[in-house]
């Protein structure tokens, strides 16, 4: 009943998956805190976009599950950021981290996130994950107290003309849809200037004392980054699929509640359009609008983009 | 739907008399308890299975369709889940017992009344009254359905002979009234008995109508409903000490009610963001202070607890106090927030205290002392490894509610595997109770039990494993002068009363 099957032998062993939450500092543990991460990420996902109940969720449920997604994605933004090693290390966190606070929650993909800050590196590595590993395992532990400040010092000549492209891209995006995007494209654009300055070092540490006095560690902890961009997106490709194959679902303005207003698709996908309308309608102060299906293409057309560019 | 008579048996006796729960005259025999004292020795006084929604529903007209709205709006088995106990409140006396379940129904108990001869049915409770609360609805312009489910029954102070509770589901509070007719008029000059009017050709003497007695009939009526005050889902209700107002709270909001004035709300607290994209926390629970009228604390899925004074303001969002305790760093996760998350809070008897249930423990604070609490007590720690299978299952999100007894010493609460824990304020000891069917002989005492976390199990000891997460106690209450409580397991309530001598 608990657990992902499995027959438990050990006691020691016996919670697998979950296991002793420790702090990522130490080295074979630190796999598997990124690996849990990775997991509870992928299951509030799952959580918020996957059943389609008659009644109306519990608001205290989905609050706390975007808190949880929000936590994560803040975590792995500023792993994403304090990343040496790459050319293409980001600009601070904390801006886009507030402004990420403001997005919309269950609505924004987190894909995006680490990707974005990341520019080509991530893409590059996700090719080579386990070389990397062993990379990290040198370049992040000679001075952690450092790192703070350090990477935010980082000026990667690589990073802007790939931002620029990729801000112009968002630009492009959030003229379709200016309510979703704004947030993210202010984010591209307020980069490129604040990626030079060592102002955005006085923000790190603001950042960091967010209640979470292990985050030097948690820069240790590359790999779920690119784990999180595959597995997350698997997630986006079957969505695509969906909102690019399938019509517009007006099951919105259906009274019906017994029809299943996309049909088969909506049982195939974990996540699909007409899944987002029921979650916006309750909560959302915005009149359901047809531009809605085009916040899950923007984070597809994200996801495209990183691929393109990658590549 | 034919039910098999095992299923019908009014707990465990076995008097084959398979009488309609609506009926409050239906008694079958009832089980003898022993009346003992010590805490720590509980007897199993009565359990009681609801039937399901098909059986009450063979004593009414219109069962077709009822049946087919009901299936239309739901597509979960219709038999069962109706019957899941989803309230459980005793009233200022304790001489009833109100349940509400998932069904919006509402049955009420009543205690035996003692005689003479046969002192030792004290104790137990039999049907006093049954009435649907609450329909299912449909919100239209959100194509949702609007759940039946009783989430919260609250009494009020008797004043006359008619007893009066509030229920409500997510969106609608009903005040309504129990009372007992025991006469009827006979005798009527235009009426017959049957109540057939008379031709009045065919009268020709005038006689003075007499009431005589008849058999006892318990009815309910609603005699307020307080409808469209809120968005979101209802989750407290709480009379106010002055008995002529009361509060009705949801995920954002909380309102004031006059008994008298339907049409209008006061909102005392709003906390609902500009911007619904920056919603991080929730109301999750809220109750008025027994004895000052002006007092009310209100819990958030943040583990905090505000207590507000109506006089300060007419929107109390600035709170008076604020509880919070500080996050044990040792103790951090991914789910700490989640687990702190306050499920119920409710006032000590004596107003000093207030008592809180997250999803792991229950915390005792004093309204003195704002920054961390004066008792926490672990309701089951060893799952805290299990948390991440916990999310999974949804089961993290269970709200488990908690309960003092009549002289705030002792606190109880719910916990899974039909388990329900008791701790003892003043000597610190705690009891682990199991509420289910298998291990409850009538009259046996109940046995404590031990959940063992690791390494070798002993004999009688239940590893974590294999305990059952579905099998939930969630509802519990405590008689308010007695130490007498009512358990509700699923569809059962169990009464146990304490072993005296």
């Amino acid at each position: 009943m608990l657990g992902k099957g499995g027959k438990r032998k050990f006691d020691e062993h016996e919670d697998g998956l979950e296991g002793k939450i420790v702090s990522p500092s130490d080295g074979p543990s630190k796999v598997s805190y990124t690996l849990q991460r990775q997991t509870i990420f992928n299951i509030s996902l799952m959580k918020l976009y996957n059943h389609r109940p008659l009644t109306e969720p519990s608001l205290q449920k989905t609050v706390l599950i975007n808190n949880m997604l929000r936590r994560i994605q803040e975590e792995l933004k500023q792993e994403g950021s304090l990343r040496p090693a790459f050319p293409a290390s980001s600009p601070p966190a904390d801006p886009l981290g507030s402004s990420y606070r403001e997005a919309p929650p269950a609505f924004s993909h987190p894909a995006p996130a680490p990707c974005e800050l990341g520019g080509a590196a991530p893409l590059e590595a996700c090719l080579t994950p386990a070389s990397l590993l062993e990379d990290d395992q040198d370049t992040f532990c000679t001075s952690p107290a450092a790192q703070p400040a350090a990477p935010a010092r980082l000026a990667p000549p690589a990073l802007p003309p790939e931002k620029d492209s990729f801000s112009s891209a968002l630009d492009e995006i959030e003229e379709l849809c200016p309510t979703s995007t704004s947030t993210e494209a202010a984010e591209a654009t307020t980069d490129d200037p604040k990626g030079d300055s060592g102002g955005p070092g006085a923000h790190r540490p603001e950042g960091l004392q967010d209640g979470r006095p292990d985050d030097p560690k948690l820069m240790d902890s590359l790999p779920g980054n690119f784990e999180i961009t595959t597995s997350t997106g698997f997630l986006t490709d079957l969505t695509l699929d969906d909102i690019l194959f399938a019509d517009i679902d007006t099951s919105m303005y259906d009274f019906d509640p017994c029809t299943s207003a996309s049909g088969t698709s909506s049982k195939m996908s974990p996540v699909s359009a007409d899944d987002l309308l029921k979650t916006l309608a309750p909560y959302s102060s915005q009149p359901v609008a047809p531009s809605q299906p085009f916040k899950m293409d923007l984070t597809e057309l994200d996801h495209i983009m990183e691929v393109l560019v990658g590549s | 739907m034919v039910l098999q008579p095992s299923e019908r048996h009014y707990g465990d006796w076995n008097h084959g008399r398979l009488g309609p729960w609506c009926s409050p005259t239906g008694s079958p025999a009832p089980l003898s308890c022993e009346t003992g004292c010590g805490e720590g020795s509980w007897i199993l006084v009565c359990r009681l299975l609801f039937p399901t929604q098909v059986s009450l529903l063979s004593m009414e007209e219109d069962i077709d369709t009822r049946k087919i709205n009901n299936s239309f709006l739901r597509d979960h088995s219709y038999a069962t889940e109706a019957d899941i106990i989803s309230t459980v409140e005793f009233n200022h006396t304790g001489e009833l017992l109100a349940t509400g379940d998932k069904g919006g129904r509402v049955v009420i108990f009543q205690r035996e009344q003692e005689s003479k001869n046969q002192v030792h049915r004290r104790g137990e409770y039999n049907v006093y009254s049954t009435f649907q609360s609450h329909e299912p609805e449909f919100d239209y312009l959100k194509s949702l359905e609007i759940e039946e489910k009783i989430n919260k029954i609250r009494w009020l102070p008797q004043q006359n002979a008619a007893y009066f509770l509030l229920s409500t589901n997510d969106k609608t509070v009903k005040l309504w009234k129990v009372s007992e007719r025991d006469k009827r008029p006979e005798g009527y000059n235009l009426k017959d008995e049957e109540g057939r009017l008379r031709d009045p050709a065919t009268i020709t003497t005038l006689r003075v109508p007499v009431l005589r007695p008849m058999d006892l009939m318990v009815e309910a009526t609603p005699r307020r409903v307080f409808a469209n005050a809120h968005t979101y889902h209802i989750n407290s209700i709480s009379v106010n000490s002055d008995y002529e107002t009361y509060m009705s709270a949801d995920d954002l909001r909380i309102n004031l009610w006059n008994f008298e004035i339907t049409n209008q709300s006061f909102n005392i607290v709003d906390i609902k963001p500009a911007n619904m994209e920056e919603l991080t926390e929730v109301i999750t629970a809220a109750e008025f202070h027994p004895h000052h009228c002006n007092t009310f604390v209100y819990s958030s899925s943040k583990g905090t607890i505000r207590l507000c004074d109506m006089r300060a303001s007419a929107l109390c969002d600035r709170h008076t106090k604020f509880f919070e305790e500080p996050e044990d760093p040792s103790n951090r996760s991914f789910f700490s927030e989640i687990i702190s998350s306050i499920s119920d809070v409710k006032f000590s008897h004596s107003g000093r205290y207030i008592m809180t249930r997250d999803y792991l423990t229950v915390k005792v604070w004093d309204l003195n002392m704002e920054n961390r609490p004066i008792e926490t007590y672990q309701v089951h720690d060893y799952l805290r490894s299990k948390l991440c299978s916990l999310y999974e299952n949804d089961c993290i999100f269970d709200k488990f509610e908690c309960v003092w007894n009549g002289s705030d010493s002792v606190i109880m609460t719910g916990s899974y595997n039909n388990f329900f824990r008791m701790f003892d304020r003043n000597t610190k000891r705690d009891v682990t109770l199991e509420a289910s069917r298998e291990n409850s002989k009538p009259r046996a005492i109940l046995k404590p039990r031990k959940v063992c976390v690791g390494g070798k199990r002993r004999k009688d000891e239940i590893s974590v494993d294999s305990l059952d997460f579905s099998k939930k106690i969630l509802h519990t209450a405590w008689h308010p002068s007695e130490n007498i409580i009512a358990v509700a397991a699923t569809n059962n309530l169990y009464i146990f009363q304490d072993k005296v001598n």
